[in-house]
């Protein structure tokens, strides 16, 4: 293996980024393309009573209207985390039930999208309307222990020790309870599709981080041969989970093409889109730690719950998290769902970490100022090499580098420890703090194709989905790397299942399912090189061996996976379902780890709270592409500023669904919301985990990240607030 | 300047009737017959294959279909098609047309990574554009404000705001080189779009 740092490499698909040409899923401009709009429920929960569409059908410029009463024999094609292949099973359109307001009743497909948005409005319905429960502890709300759920099966609750009897005999006892409102992951890029017809296969183009779940979700949910389906996404225009797996609307896309034999263009418009996608669950915790008085962590208790929908379970990983922070060895986690009539929840960026880390660092935070301990030195004291909940050893963890490394950029030593010491010159409240993160390290089955041809230009081929976070800039680094050629040769087909199983891109683990696959194929493509060349290959380019042996083109095909595996998971690849292995391996553990310095202002008459600098230093093993990889850094930070004060997703208790559902009312962060963000790297390969060394790091850059402000917000006012977003309201 | 030119509709409008509107687009005179429903934007990448503007809102929250008219940056989401009638607009395609360099916008956003996904990018290039033409390029706190109407979901703000102090610079230069070959500077028009 190479042990040298990768170089500074230009994100390779930036130039064309930067000129508007990369084609998006809805960059289609086809003269005969058919536009689709929806008409929605405008109730919680009940039933259609009637449904008039006859307005709508004589409109101008409308060709088709489906609705339950004309859709036929389409079906669910289930939830991912329940043997599926959608975001969730219920599937909108196929009955008259409404699960819940927001839901689409009816699909308006016309000539023009504004023939197709005017008509859709001309849709009436009545409802039979039934109680429904959107708010946590609303009446009619069922609580669900998960260890009593399948789910259980792979998501065993944590059980280290005995901790509850360790917690009651700890001298030092940390009790706080935390929540956290919903919230929506809103990629800039609306949730679009383009579905048509080609000489009887159905094409879809959309931009989604599982293209091959898509692919046999519409089988599943059209009854049609999965090997008659392509699905195209070679970029999406940020997933952040919300586009992880099938969604109702392209099902709906695809049948109105399929009737109307021409293509369909669906773009869900913002508002629609808080409805009609998963969202980042409420939920809240019971976090209690127990330490000695030297500051060693000696017992936790992490009780979450979280919500979920009626129709599936949305699992909780809460407790998972923050027992992999520390080595703790008497831990014990619960995880509770609480059914609400909502769509299913899903995953946004940390899903569960984001939330894990904010509740179990602030604990930290607190019991550093219970003993009166640095809180850098009392994390750097309960560091840890095995993982407590299983005993096993960690194959990396450089947390306590990322905490050293950190606090000397942030220049750490020179923070006074009271509450309200630290001063601007302008009268604010100036505070500091600190937390870690840490996410699974994960990897999935990958089968990469590489092609050289005598042109010079190499080909690879591999399940993985661009959505920003620079993986074919990684792709481009190790191969051009390992084959001694420029990136600019290197083409990528990605999130395309016509060219490799395109297994779901998320939770972090694409770089490591691809970039050891890609350095197995390239290594192979050498080794048939060397073959051809019996007299060396003496620094020649590929391509010269190749057109010297008089070979047009030269192709490998190399599949990897992860620890453990069975071969067997190399058809639940192909059949386009969830194949994740890791945290725990079978010889060691793996996670990856970052430290957050945050420093915040307060500002002294308005109490309105700023982050004017965060230093973030990560342990995400080698480091492929080092200037996507702290722009991915910079993004998660951006995003925990953004669910540690701005972002809630309001439910409304009345009539259901979330109400502030447009940009607007739904505060995203913004440019002046952020300052400087100071990104470095542990960069020590993790071997352990796979041969190329790299651990995740999109989601892990998150974590911690609201922790680090609310303990920031604590050192410069005193105040322990342990609900998110943190307003101006709770500083005053 | 051609705010005062009146618009023309057709002989038998179908229900509800189309319009004739006259434009330029990035430099290329246009005539296109548009249902007044329709948005600029709409116009753009629907009806004219200019798909560089993007679509994340539709109601002039995101910025991500920023374009420019008569050299002001507009949200073309809320511009309706109709209003750019006899008006020059620039989209992203027309900032560096193909096979011409990079604007140096463009190249600041290579340079500092100023983008993810690239899904905003388009529109934060523009906005950028008009940002320094209109003099609030000055100071990082003043380009944080000013580029406040386009939203990065990625998060790409610490590089878009080190791209815009860079090229800003850059572009000064040129002006500065071609002023001397003419007097008018495109922030100096203000057209009632
Ligand atoms: S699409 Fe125009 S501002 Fe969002
Ligand atoms: S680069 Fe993805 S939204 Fe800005």
């Amino acid at each position: 293996m190479n042990m040298m740092p990768f170089a500074d490499l230009a994100r390779v698909d930036a130039h064309d980024k930067v000129r508007g040409a990369v084609a998006f899923a809805a960059d289609d401009a086809r003269p005969n393309l058919a536009y689709g709009a929806f008409a929605v429920a405008t109730i919680g929960k009940g039933r259609l009573a009637s449904l008039d569409v006859a307005a709508a059908e004589a409109a101008d410029g409308v060709r088709l209207v489906l609705t339950h009463a004309n859709i036929g024999a389409v079906a669910s094609a289930g939830f991912i985390m329940g043997g599926g292949y959608g975001f969730q099973s219920h599937q909108p359109l196929i009955s008259p039930e409404i699960a819940y307001r927001g839901e689409p009743i009816a699909l308006v497909v016309a000539d023009s999208l504004e023939a197709a948005t005017h008509a859709a409005a001309l849709v009436r319905a009545t409802y039979e309307t039934a109680p429904f429960a959107v708010e946590l502890d609303a009446p009619g709300v069922e609580v669900v222990d998960q260890a009593e759920t399948p789910l259980a099966h792979f998501i065993p609750p944590v059980a280290a020790g005995d901790a509850d009897a360790a917690y009651a005999r700890a001298p030092v006892q940390i009790d706080a309870r935390f929540a956290s409102a919903p919230q929506h992951q809103n990629p800039i890029e609306l949730i679009a599709c383009v579905a048509e017809w080609q000489a009887g296969r159905l094409v879809i183009h959309e931009g989604t981080q599982n293209a091959e779940a898509v692919r046999h979700g519409l089988a599943a949910a059209l009854g049609l041969d999965a090997g008659l389906i392509d699905v195209v996404s070679p970029f999406v225009g940020g997933g952040f989970g919300q586009k992880n797996s099938l969604q109702g609307h392209t099902v709906l896309a695809a049948e109105a093409a399929r009737r109307l034999a021409r293509p369909v263009k669906i773009v869900v418009p913002r508002a629609q889109l808080y409805h009609l996608a998963s969202f980042r669950p409420a939920n809240r915790h019971h976090v209690r730690l127990g330490a000695d008085r030297s500051g060693r962590m000696l017992a936790a208790i992490h009780e979450a719950q979280a919500q979920t929908s009626r129709h599936d379970l949305f699992p909780g990983e809460y407790a998972t998290t923050s027992a992999r922070l520390y080595g703790i060895a008497d831990f014990r986690g619960k995880d509770e769902l609480l059914r609400t009539d909502a769509q299913t929840p899903g995953y946004m960026r940390a899903p569960f970490e984001h939330i894990a880390c904010f509740a179990f660092e602030s604990c930290v935070d607190e019991l550093a100022y219970a003993l009166g301990i640095d809180p850098v030195a009392l994390r750097l004291a309960n560091d840890t090499t095995v993982d407590a909940v299983t005993g096993r050893p960690l194959s990396s963890r450089h947390v306590g580098q990322c905490l050293e490394r950190g606090a000397a950029m942030f220049g750490w030593e020179r923070r006074s420890m009271a509450p309200g010491s630290m001063r601007a010159e302008d009268g604010g409240l100036i505070g500091w703090g600190v937390a870690i993160g840490t996410y699974a390290g994960l990897r999935a089955p990958a089968i990469a194709k590489l092609k050289l041809t005598d042109d010079g230009r190499v080909e690879i081929r591999v399940g993985v989905h661009e959505m920003g976070q620079g993986v074919r800039t990684a792709l481009a680094a190790v191969l051009a790397r390992k084959l001694g050629i420029a990136p600019e040769h290197i083409v990528a087909i990605i999130g395309d299942t016509r060219a490799a199983p395109q297994h779901l891109t998320a939770g972090s683990w694409g770089t490591a399912t691809a970039i050891p696959v890609v350095e197995a194929a390239a290594d192979a493509l050498l080794a048939r090189l060397a073959e051809l060349a019996p007299g060396g290959v003496s620094n020649r380019e590929p391509a010269q061996i190749l057109r010297a042996a008089g070979l047009p083109e030269l192709a490998v095909e190399v599949q990897g996976k992860a620890p453990g595996q069975p071969d067997a998971i190399y058809d639940r690849l192909k059949a386009g379902l969830p194949s994740i292995g890791g945290p725990v391996y079978p010889e060691f553990v793996t996670y990856s780890y970052i430290a957050h310095f945050v420093e915040v202002r307060v500002e002294a008459t308005t109490r309105r709270v700023r982050v004017p600098r965060v230093v973030s230093v990560a342990d995400c093993g080698r480091v492929v592409s080092p200037r996507t990889a702290a722009s991915q850094v910079r993004g998660g930070v951006v995003w925990g500023i953004g669910a540690a004060l701005r972002e809630a997703s309001e439910v409304d208790p009345r009539y259901g669904g979330f109400l502030n559902a447009d940009l607007a009312e739904y505060a995203l962060p913004v440019n002046a919301d952020i300052g400087a963000i100071e990104v470095a790297f542990v960069d020590e390969p993790d071997t352990r985990f796979n041969s190329a060394g790299v651990k995740g790091l999109g989601e892990v850059s998150m974590a911690g990240v609201a922790a680090a402000i609310a303990n920031a917000i604590h050192h410069a006012t005193g105040k322990r607030l342990r609900e998110l977003p943190i307003r101006i309201e709770d500083v005053l | 300047m051609s705010s005062s030119a009146t618009l023309r509709t057709g002989g038998h409008p179908p229900t509800p009737g189309r319009v004739a509107v006259e434009l330029v687009v990035n430099g290329v005179p246009l005539a296109a017959s548009l249902d007044p429903r329709r948005s600029l934007l709409d116009l753009l990448r629907e009806q004219l294959g200019l798909t560089g503007a993007k679509k994340g809102c539709d109601h002039g929250q995101c910025g991500a279909c920023t374009v420019h008219v008569d050299g002001r940056r507009v949200a073309s989401c809320l511009t309706p098609a109709v209003q750019a009638h006899g008006r020059q607009v620039l989209t992203i395609e027309g900032l560096s047309p193909a096979g011409s360099p990079l604007h140096p916008m463009q190249q600041a956003f290579i340079d500092h990574d100023a983008l993810q996904c690239g899904y905003c990018t388009p529109g934060q290039i523009m906005a950028a554009v008009a940002c320094v033409a209109e003099g609030h390029a000055t100071s990082p706190e003043q380009i944080r404000e000013y580029m406040s109407g386009n939203l990065c979901r990625c998060g790409a703000y610490v590089g878009i705001v080190a791209a815009i102090e860079d090229a800003a610079m850059k572009m000064a230069a040129t002006t500065m080189a071609t002023a001397g070959r003419s007097a008018e500077m495109p922030e100096a028009r203000h057209a009632a779009v």
